[in-house]
C-alpha cells in the first residue's frame, strides 16, 4: 500500500514496488483514517509506504515518509541493490489495486495486471498520435484512476509530467495564476476540471500554444462545455474517453469536433479500442424511444481479473470466456450499428460526480450509522445536462434541529472522519419522517423528483 | 432584485441553507462550498448580476462568507 501524496515520491514508490515484484494499492493523502483501515484489513499488505506521514497505526511493515527520503536520496552506486534485482510484475501478476467505492461501506479492490495495464498504455501511446517526449497534466489523485491515464503513457513515453497537485486547484485563484507556467502538451483531467480552469478568460489557445491532445474521462463530456473548448483551443485534437476502473482506465474513445457536436446534442462515448469489444449483457435489453438499450458488457485485454479476495463481487460482475474476459459493467448504453456507443445512465445507485464514483447506498450506510440521525437517505440532484451537481440527504435528525446550519457542521464533521469527502452530502434536509412506498421502503423516487422539480 | 438577495438566492441554491441571518459564515471552513462549487458560483454571480469576475486575482479568502460575496461584487459593479 502506498499513502500517495501528489509528489516525486509517490511514483519512485510505484515504480519500486512493482519492479521488486509487488503490486501496489494507491490510498490517496486526503483519504479519512476509516478508508485505510478497511483497506489494510481486506488486502493485508506486506507494507505500507508512506509518502507523508500516517495518521493511524497500521498492521504490517512500515516505511515512513523520512526512511523513503533517505532511500530516495541515496545515490546510484555499481553495486545493485539486491532489490532491483527481484522479478519485476509481468503478465497477468497484479501491477496496482485501486479500491473503488462498495455498496455497503466495504470498498473494494480491482485488480490490475501487467497486461490489463499494457493493453491500456499500448493504446493511448499508438492511436492517439501524440506528441514525443509529451509534458502531461497530472491533476487528479492517484487513488482515482484517471491518474494511470496520465502516469505510465507519459512515463513510457519518455515524458514530463506537470502536477497539479489537490492544494493547489482548491483555491481557484491560485489554480489560474498557475496555468499560464504549465506548457502542457496533453491535457488529462475530468470535463468539470477544465469547466474550472475555462473561468479564466485567458486560458485558451493563446496562453497554451503547445497544447496539442485534451482528453477527458471519469464523467460525461457535455456538448455545451465541448464547444467552449473547442472555440478556446481550436486547433487541439480534443476526445473523449469512457471506462470503468475494472476495464483498466478507458477502453473508448472519439474525437470531438465541430461536426461531431452538431451531429449528437448528447455525446457519444467513442468506439471501442481495436483489441476490445462491448456489447449489450445478455438479457438486459429493452426498448426506448425506438432505440436498444441496455448494460453494457466489456470483453478484452483490459478487463480486471476481479475484486482483491471477493470472490462473491468479482463472480457477480464478471465472466471467464477462456481466452478472454467480460465484465458488466452496470451502465446503460447504447450501441450503433457500426459500434459507436452512447451512455444512458446507470442500472443502479452508482452515480458519478465531478469524476467520482459514488454508491448511493454506501453513503447511505454512513449516514444511517450517524449516532446523530434516526433515518435518512442520499438522492442525486442533476443539471440540465444530466449531470450530477449534487448529493442531497433527506434525514431524520434523532432531536428535533433548531440550528440548522450547525446541526449541519457538526454532522459533516462526523461524517468526514468516516467518509471520503467527496461523498458526503452538499445539501441537507432535515425532516420529520421520510415518505414510503407502499411497501414501507423509502420513496426514493419522490425525493429525487422533489430536488429535480422535474421528473 | 439587489446584489444581497441575488447572492443569497445563488448560494442557497449551491448549499441548501438559506444564509440570510448568517451573513458572516465561513463558506469553505465550514464545507458549505466547495472547490467545484466556486465554478458554478462564479459563472452565475456573472450571468445574474452582469459582473466580470477577474478569476486570475481571485483570492478564496476574499469570498469566502455571504457579505465578503456582496461587497466583492458591488465592488466590481
Amino acid at each position: 500500500m502506498v499513502y500517495a501524496d501528489q509528489h516525486f515520491a509517490t511514483i519512485a514508490a510505484f515504480l519500486g514496488c512493482v519492479k521488486s515484484g509487488h503490486a501496489y494499492i494507491p490510498v490517496d493523502t486526503h483519504s479519512p483514517n476509516t478508508r485505510l483501515t478497511q483497506i489494510s484489513e481486506i488486502a493485508r499488505p506486506a507494507m505500507t509506504i508512506a509518502t507523508s506521514e500516517l495518521p493511524i497505526n497500521l498492521p504490517g511493515q512500515i516505511m515512513a515518509a523520512d526512511e523513503l527520503g533517505r532511500l530516495l536520496a541515496t545515490p546510484e552506486t555499481a553495486a545493485p541493490n539486491p532489490a532491483t534485482r527481484a522479478n519485476p510484475v509481468i503478465g497477468g501478476e497484479n501491477f496496482y489495486i485501486i479500491f473503488t467505492s462498495g455498496t455497503t461501506g466495504q470498498p473494494k479492490g480491482v485488480q490490475i495486471s501487467h497486461d490489463n495495464l499494457l493493453s491500456f498504455v499500448n493504446w493511448m501511446n499508438d492511436d492517439f498520435d501524440l506528441p514525443a517526449k509529451p509534458r502531461m497534466l497530472a491533476q487528479a489523485p492517484y487513488s482515482f484512476d484517471l491518474s494511470v491515464m496520465s502516469l505510465y503513457p507519459c512515463l513510457t513515453a519518455g515524458g514530463t509530467l506537470v502536477v497539479l497537485p489537490k492544494d493547489a486547484t482548491s483555491d481557484l485563484g491560485a489554480l489560474v495564476r498557475l496555468l499560464p507556467d504549465l506548457r502542457l502538451n496533453v491535457w488529462v483531467s475530468t470535463p468539470s476540471f477544465m469547466a474550472m480552469c475555462l473561468l479564466d478568460p485567458n486560458f485558451n489557445a493563446q496562453s497554451q500554444p503547445d497544447l496539442s491532445h485534451i482528453f477527458f474521462c471519469g464523467e460525461e463530456l457535455t456538448n455545451q462545455l465541448a464547444g467552449k473548448i473547442l472555440a478556446r483551443f481550436p486547433e487541439a485534437a480534443m476526445y473523449n474517453t469512457y471506462g470503468p476502473t475494472e476495464t483498466t482506465v478507458a477502453v473508448t474513445s472519439i474525437r470531438v469536433d465541430d461536426e461531431l457536436l452538431s451531429k449528437y446534442p448528447r455525446l457519444p462515448i467513442g468506439y471501442a479500442k481495436s483489441d476490445t469489444f462491448i456489447d449489450y449483457r445478455p438479457g438486459s435489453t429493452h426498448e426506448e424511444d425506438g432505440q436498444i438499450v441496455g448494460e453494457l458488457s466489456i470483453t478484452g485485454p483490459g478487463v480486471s481479473k476481479g475484486y482483491l479476495n471477493r470472490p462473491d463481487k468479482t463472480a457477480a460482475a464478471f465472466t471467464d470466456n477462456g481466452a478472454t474476459r467480460s465484465y458488466a459493467t452496470g451502465d446503460l448504453g447504447v450501441v450503433n450499428d457500426d459500434g459507436l456507443l452512447f451512455y444512458r445512465g446507470r442500472t443502479d445507485f452508482q452515480i458519478k460526480m465531478n469524476g467520482f464514483r459514488i454508491e448511493l447506498e454506501e453513503v447511505n450506510h454512513y449516514l444511517n450509522a450517524q449516532p446523530l440521525l434516526k433515518q435518512a437517505v442520499a438522492v442525486p440532484r442533476y443539471n440540465r445536462d444530466h449531470q450530477v451537481k449534487q448529493l442531497v440527504a433527506f434525514a431524520v435528525p434523532v432531536e428535533p434541529v433548531t440550528d440548522a446550519l450547525n446541526f449541519t457542521k457538526t454532522l459533516r464533521g462526523q461524517l468526514s472522519s468516516a467518509m471520503m469527502e467527496y461523498m458526503v452530502p452538499q445539501r441537507f434536509i432535515y425532516r420529520d419522517n421520510l415518505p414510503l412506498t407502499p411497501n414501507d421502503k423509502v420513496d426514493v423516487k419522490a425525493l429525487i423528483s422533489e430536488v429535480n422539480h422535474n421528473a | 432584485m439587489d446584489t444581497q438577495t441575488v447572492v443569497l438566492n445563488i448560494l442557497e441554491d449551491l448549499t441548501g441553507e438559506d444564509l440570510t441571518g448568517h451573513l458572516d459564515t465561513e463558506l469553505f471552513d465550514s464545507a458549505l462550498l466547495d472547490s467545484m462549487d466556486t465554478v458554478q458560483l462564479v459563472l452565475e454571480l456573472e450571468e445574474q448580476l452582469d459582473v466580470q469576475i477577474p478569476v486570475s486575482e481571485f483570492n478564496r479568502d476574499d469570498w469566502k462568507t455571504p457579505q465578503q460575496i456582496i461587497d466583492q461584487v458591488e465592488k466590481l459593479k
